[in-house]
């Protein structure tokens, strides 16, 4: 099983410098080959993930190894839809890399397959943490799409069009992973109530989730209500990924809490 | 609206504070934590961040923000509301666009679903109206959530007790809680701590005897019954073989077991396990996960003003003068937390919340398309008209859009 794993994470490698290359060099036979061994890298992950799923008689979604897999394969699903619905090539050469690393953090955590822990036994387990790996990875790709804004927009006689499309795009993977995270604090809420006795017990986890569901409410205010686009929300939606990956890894790393689950 | 993301950015300033310092501790422990600087942490309230008066007056300022914007919003969003589709047809051509053009707009608006309304300057595709009042809801649910979450967090009397099974707990206000049974492991040996309780309130009325477990409280007329914790206890019987009377002694730490102060047990501890090596040394186990696979008392034997030390296990007995001393297995038992709330209170909340996800999934996801099309352009409006634009610039520019 460890190989499926390893190979997703090599062959997401591979995809990583074949599009970089690809695009620095305009080589679009080197991206079409790298967009090739990305879904193979995906198939694998996904199996690897269903796999795991079964042999541990769970959702694998409970420790950080398997959270941060979930959320590697949360990236490259919103990828495949937004290249393959959208048509938004241009995402690959950053969301694929980012892909990458997240995989790659995964693949430094214990990997073993434990029983889940009491206070995880629970129907909501799968809804509050579901949730949060969709909340996560768009918030990555919003990130990937804004810094391929900045990118583009530095280009002479850059496409209005395209750039238009990009800032929109970044907007609605926010205000898709704002939905999600809105649902991972209520469900959560509602967990707590029902295992701590408690909605809220300001829990580093909780107070971080809701620092970064914060900061992503003042960018849509100032997306829908001061009508703010362009450049300064492709930077806003950059630098609040290090928030995002702060409470993702940051808080139950650095600092000791409820969500400390290993 | 600039207000508003001030008190937010402020709300999430504080909130990296709260969550940087640890909250809630003695003041000896900032003082070791942070030395010199610690009453500077006392000074500020930084220990105690989010019940500190800068915090919950944020919060209110937020309050007060969120009930404004919410009566500005649903006015605007009603008077707009008003003759609106009339209104997008009268508004002025914002791009030209060919006869061949304007075709493929209103295809494209059809195959979207929108509703079409004649009128005299143009036709008016329209659809999602609802989702005009999207950030209304929304803003109404926050409000909501924030002033039941704070009742939520507020009003609970919460309780924490422990209880040997088949015993009970009475609350102050004649509440009673019974543990008929509890264990720590399930039939495979898994960690799996549950009770079976029953409470009964002053007045009578009475629950079902139920299991409860993490995540699976006992929930019965506002009254909620948590397991909580574990723990073991060791258990002695104690026989006078003069008397023939008995009593079982529930050890939950160190004791002397003795009736004139001088000869008896010392009970120091009770140990999970133990391994014994070839030389029939002893070295005792300890460990945490609540399981007493092979337990073992730690004892010392007080007799005639000498002291023995032993290991005693379930089921020894040791008598001493008149006094028998059985070691029983040891004894599990709950720590259980118990919560009143005013039921009204979680229903509110709960009700919020799914208001602010409906409010929420309205807002992005059901975005109103208003576009008025005539004979020689077209106009898009509504309060996110983006979408619609870029489709349209799309289709004049590449005739197809795949936003």
């Amino acid at each position: 099983m460890n190989a499926l794993f390893f190979g997703s994470l090599i062959l997401l490698f591979a995809a990583s410098a074949l599009q970089m290359i690809g695009s620095v060099f305009k080589k679009e036979k080197l991206s079409k080959i790298a967009w090739i061994v990305f879904l193979t890298a995906f198939a694998a992950l996904s199996v690897f993930i269903v796999i795991r799923g079964f042999s541990a008689k769970r959702v694998p979604l409970a420790n950080q190894f398997e959270f941060a897999t979930a959320f590697a394969w949360g990236i490259c699903l919103m990828l495949a839809v937004l290249r393959l619905r959208y048509k938004a090539d241009w995402i690959s050469a950053v969301a694929i890399p980012a892909a990458f690393i997240v995989l790659s953090y995964a693949a430094l955590q214990p990997k073993e397959i434990t029983d889940l822990m009491p206070a995880l036994k629970s129907s909501w387990f799968v809804f509050h943490i579901g949730s949060a790996v969709f909340s996560y990875s768009a918030f990555i790709i919003a990130g990937c799409v804004g810094l391929r804004y900045i990118l583009a927009s530095k280009k002479e006689n850059a496409d209005e069009l395209k750039l238009h499309r990009m800032d929109y795009m970044s907007y609605r993977m926010i205000a898709f992973g704002f939905l999600m995270l809105t649902i991972t604090i209520l469900t959560g809420a509602l967990w707590a109530e029902q295992a701590w006795s408690s909605f809220w017990t300001w829990d580093p986890k909780e107070v971080w989730a809701l620092i970064t569901w914060i900061i992503y409410a003042v960018y849509l205010h100032l997306r829908l209500r001061s009508k703010k686009s362009g450049i300064k929300m492709a930077w806003f939606a950059l630098i609040a990924v290090p928030v995002v990956l702060f409470t993702f890894a940051g808080v139950n790393t650095l600092i000791p809490g409820l969500h400390s689950y290993g | 609206m600039r207000f508003g993301i001030i008190l937010l950015l402020l709300i999430a300033a504080v909130s990296v504070v709260g969550s940087l310092i640890p909250q809630g501790n003695e003041p000896a422990y900032y003082a070791k934590i942070y030395g010199s600087g610690h009453p500077w942490i006392l000074l500020l309230g930084l220990d105690n961040v989010f019940k500190g008066w800068v915090f919950i007056a944020l919060t209110v300022l937020l309050s007060l923000n969120l009930t404004l914007c919410s009566v500005v919003r649903i006015r605007k969003t009603v008077s707009e509301g008003k003759d609106l589709l009339e209104n997008v047809s009268r508004l002025p051509d914002a791009g030209s666009a060919t006869p061949e053009e304007i075709g493929k707009i209103k295809q494209h608006l059809k195959s979207k679903r929108c509703r079409e309304k004649q009128f005299d300057c143009g036709t008016v595709y329209y659809k999602n109206l609802l989702g005009r009042y999207g950030t209304f809801v929304t803003h109404l649910a926050i409000l909501l959530t924030v002033v039941f979450g704070a009742l939520a967090l507020s009003l609970p009397i919460v309780t924490d007790q422990t209880c040997y099974p088949g015993n009970s707990i009475t609350m102050k206000d004649g509440t009673e809680i019974y543990v008929d049974s509890f264990s720590i492991e399930d039939e495979e040996g898994n960690l799996n701590y549950n009770s079976f309780v029953q409470l009964t309130l002053s007045d009578g009325r009475q629950s079902e005897i139920q299991q409860i477990r993490v995540n699976y409280p006992l929930s019965f007329r506002g009254y909620k019954v948590y397991q909580q914790t574990y723990g073991t206890a060791g258990s002695v019987e104690v026989v006078n073989a003069r008397t023939g009377g008995q009593d079982v002694f529930i050890l939950e730490e160190s004791a002397f077991l003795s009736t004139d102060g001088m000869n008896g047990i010392f009970y120091r501890d009770l140990y999970p396990g133990f391994v014994k090596d070839g030389n029939g040394n002893y070295t005792l186990i300890t460990s945490t996960s609540g399981s007493y696979p092979d337990p073992v008392y730690d004892i010392a034997i007080m007799s005639e003003g000498e002291q023995t030390d032993v290991l005693a296990f379930p089921g020894d007995e040791i008598t001493l003068g008149d006094f028998k001393y059985v070691f029983n297995d040891p004894v599990e038992y709950p720590g259980l937390r118990i919560k009143h709330t005013p039921n009204l209170v979680n229903v509110l909340l709960l009700i919020s919340f799914v208001l602010l996800t409906a409010g929420l999934y309205m807002t992005f996801f059901t975005v109103p398309s208003l576009v008025k099309v005539s004979g020689t352009g077209y106009a898009v409006a509504g309060p996110k008209p983006e979408a619609d634009r870029i489709e349209i610039e799309m289709i004049l520019k590449n005739g197809e859009t795949n936003l």
